[in-house]
């Protein structure tokens, strides 16, 4: 057998000797299976309740009877967005944010302001999602395992028997590498598993795994290259522990703090405070007499040559809606876009970040493939705003010229007028059904792409510093 | 340097932690020759083993090893030399079977079965004793599988770091009489003893060690052993100076 290998299944035989092995083994399979366990549930309950809300929520819209199409616009409709396949592993920012947005006349709903998503903080010990048992459980059971690969051997003053065999200090780092990757290999499988089952033979959960690959081969290659560079042991765990403790817990925090420091977003009381205010100044769409559209009733009545609103020959009070929606959306889309831009920016120096933990990197290559990234999130929230202003502006139209303004005004006086004034279904059936289209795997891989490379520099430099380091105590 | 000098110290100077540990040591060793270095602790015995394995460099002259400079030849030179360490430091969670193959597979090798028990045999490890974990040994249990396993290399020279430590009088002798016999054929053996007496028993040649300097060296008779009693007043003269 080639001695780097018999030097790495002779750390397997310590490690079950040891019962190392045996402890390290049970304390990761049972946090697998806890997150496995309650991942799966929430993904199962997650998709299905999304599902039938969404159908239930059309369903309910679709069934309206006939009636006053502003009705229809303050009814309001709710969208969902089903999770991407790989939020099974990595949920990324859609624990925090909103799944669903109601879609009403004059509001950008909660999606846009989330009360819930609370900043750049995204994912630290919230919940045991497949993806943070892998970017921060893992590794310290890796440290667990390794970190007296070879700190061990100098201590015993084995590591002078093991020079002297003949084996090079570097090909006796590669066998306890070996060893280490070997065990990470082992506990990459079930991810494995539950991205073939989420995605099957998909490029974007391969690549997901890969990453995930690359950052567990960096933490193995650090844990053995400290290990070979320490006096002891317990000086191998005391490093150990605190590069974990910083790359995992610390840093994180203080990249997220830093940017919200630095960019401040502003709370979702100060946002609606503000939007509030700004809406204020406009017209009221509801009242077609509103000094506001003064200009527009007159343009009106030029244009088609008539002298009262009542003569058009639409209704002047769907025209003032529109118009109105439309001035609205401008100030509403001011506000949530910078609010948006605010949001990538911590976001963005959170991902600069990266460069310090490779934990950002894993996390942001992570939420990049799965598609639960700001990013994605952002454009949902895009999407189902155009989705919003096409379905008002359509009842706002169909308001303008399939009701007379005659009817309109009597509507509560008049039964019959009231009849007339309300509109057959079909206009709100036809209404096209929303659906996000998820991020193609070219966008979520170019995305990714800067991060994977940050992950292989982090192996690299592990690599390097086990590679390295001198043999043995012998000074 | 003559070609049967299968070790030789040419002026060797090395420092350990910034501090001189030998200064200008000079010897050399021939073929099928059983050479030991005396000297009282912290002498630079140990050292002297760990220079010609290549693990650690000297400072100035140079260690040779099969007329070969140590330095840029570890690989070669370890491959043909067995080393005994000072503290045994095999594996307390393997027996004495696993110990030596583990190691003898890291030299690329093995030995069936039956050699081992046969080491085994030689250096008196009971055979009871043979499947246990080491962790259950005796000091000089574990001393018997060590020197087992540098046997087993079957290699040209020995390199032994106070090979009898821990020892019992029966164990000596028969190592001693291993050490003999293996010289007799053609091995090179360089040991490392407190062990005056001991010391006498195998080697043709002793050299005397004291803070780094070679102080002495002391050469057997033909036919004969090196005289014990002159060799320990020299000893303690040099620890008295
Ligand atoms: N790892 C080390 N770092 C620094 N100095 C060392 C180291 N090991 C040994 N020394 C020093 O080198 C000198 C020689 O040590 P060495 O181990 O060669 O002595 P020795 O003759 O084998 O002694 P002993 O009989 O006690 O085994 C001592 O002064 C010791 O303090
Ligand atoms: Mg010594």
């Amino acid at each position: 057998m080639n001695p780097v290998i018999r030097v790495a299944a002779e750390e397997w035989r310590y490690w079950r000797r040891s019962r190392l092995g045996l402890a390290a083994s049970l304390v990761i399979v049972s946090v697998l299976l806890a997150s496995a366990l309650a991942t799966w549930r929430q993904v199962a309950i997650e998709r299905n309740q999304r599902a039938e809300l969404q159908t239930t929520a059309e369903n309910i819209f679709y069934d309206q009877p006939a009636r006053h199409p502003h009705r229809m616009v303050h009814y309001g409709h709710y969208v969902f967005r089903t999770p991407p396949p790989l939020a099974l592993i990595d949920p990324g920012v859609d624990e925090y944010t909103g799944a669903a947005v109601f879609l009403e006349g004059h509001r950008q709903n909660s999606a846009t302001f989330s009360p819930a998503y609370s900043g750049p903080h995204g994912g630290s010990f919230v919940s045991l999602s497949p993806a943070t048992v892998y970017q921060v459980l893992v590794p310290l059971m890796l440290i667990a395992l390794g970190f007296s690969a070879l700190a061990r051997e100098r201590e015993r003053g084995s590591d002078l028997l093991l020079l002297a065999a003949p084996m090079s200090a570097r090909g006796l780092w590669l066998g306890k590498t070996l060893a280490l990757a070997a065990a990470a290999a082992l506990v990459l499988l079930p991810l494995l598993a539950a991205v073939l089952s989420a995605t099957g033979f998909a490029l974007d959960g391969i690549a997901l795994v890969l990453g995930y690959g690359l950052y567990l081969l960096g933490w193995v290659c650090l844990t053995t290259s400290v290990s070979a560079r320490s006096r002891s042991s317990s000086n191998a765990l005391a490093v150990l522990l605190s590069v974990w403790l910083a790359v995992c817990v610390v840093l994180p925090r203080i990249a997220a703090s830093g940017a919200e420091v630095l960019l401040p977003v502003p709370s979702k009381i100060e946002a609606d405070l503000a939007v509030a205010k700004a809406m204020r100044e406009l017209g009221d769409g509801h009242n077609a007499a509103d000094p506001a559209f003064e200009q527009l009733r007159a343009n009106l009545l030029v244009q088609h040559g008539v002298d009262r609103v009542e003569d058009l020959p639409v209704n002047i009070r769907g025209v003032v809606a529109e118009a109105a929606e439309a001035e609205q959306k401008q100030v509403m889309d001011g506000f949530s876009e910078a609010y948006a831009q605010q949001e990538q920016a911590q976001a963005e120096a959170v991902r600069w970040s990266s460069f310090l933990s490779p934990l950002l990197a894993i996390r942001g290559f992570s939420t990049s493939l799965a598609g639960t990234d700001l990013a994605h999130r952002h454009r949902f929230l895009v999407e189902a705003e155009q989705a919003r202003y096409q379905f008002v502006q359509d009842l706002n139209r169909i308001h303008a010229s399939d009701l007379t303004y005659t009817d309109d005004i009597r509507r509560s006086s008049d039964a019959g007028a009231e009849q007339r004034t309300r509109v057959s279904p079909d206009n709100w059936r036809s209404l096209a059904k929303f659906r996000l289209t998820p991020d193609s795997l070219a966008d979520r891989l170019s995305r990714g792409m800067p991060f994977f490379l940050l992950l292989a520099v982090f192996l690299a430099l592990a690599t390097g510093l086990g590679i390295t380091a001198r043999p043995a105590g012998v000074r | 340097m003559s070609q049967q000098q299968v070790l030789e110290a040419q002026s060797l100077t090395v420092q350990r932690g910034g501090r001189p540990v030998l200064h200008d040591v000079s010897f050399a060793v021939g073929e099928g020759e059983v050479f030991a270095l005396l000297g009282g602790n912290g002498a630079g015995k140990s050292t002297t083993l760990l220079t010609f394995l290549g693990l650690i460099e000297p400072h100035q002259g140079r260690a040779m090893a099969f007329g070969q400079d140590v330095q840029g030849n570890e690989d070669a030179i370890r491959r043909k030399a067995a080393y005994l360490p000072e503290t045994a430091s095999l594996y307390a969670h393997l027996n004495a079977w696993e110990n030596v193959s583990y190691f003898l597979e890291l030299a690329r090798s093995p030995r069936p079965r039956d050699e081992l028990s046969q080491a085994f045999d030689e250096v008196g490890l009971p055979a009871d004793a043979r499947d246990r974990r080491l962790e259950s040994y005796s000091k000089g249990m574990r001393q018997k599988v060590a020197i087992a396993l540098a046997l087993l290399r079957s290699v040209p020279l020995l390199l032994l770091d106070e090979p009898t430590s821990g020892l019992d009088p029966v164990a000596i002798d028969e190592f001693n009489a291993l050490i003999t016999a293996l010289a007799e054929r053609g091995s090179t053996v360089m040991m490392v003893t407190h062990d005056v007496y001991g010391a006498c028993q195998v080697a043709r040649r002793v050299g005397l060690l004291r803070r780094g300097e070679l102080v002495g060296t002391f050469e057997a008779p033909p036919e004969g052993m090196i005289d014990a009693d002159e060799l320990h007043r020299a000893f303690a003269r040099s620890h008295a100076s």
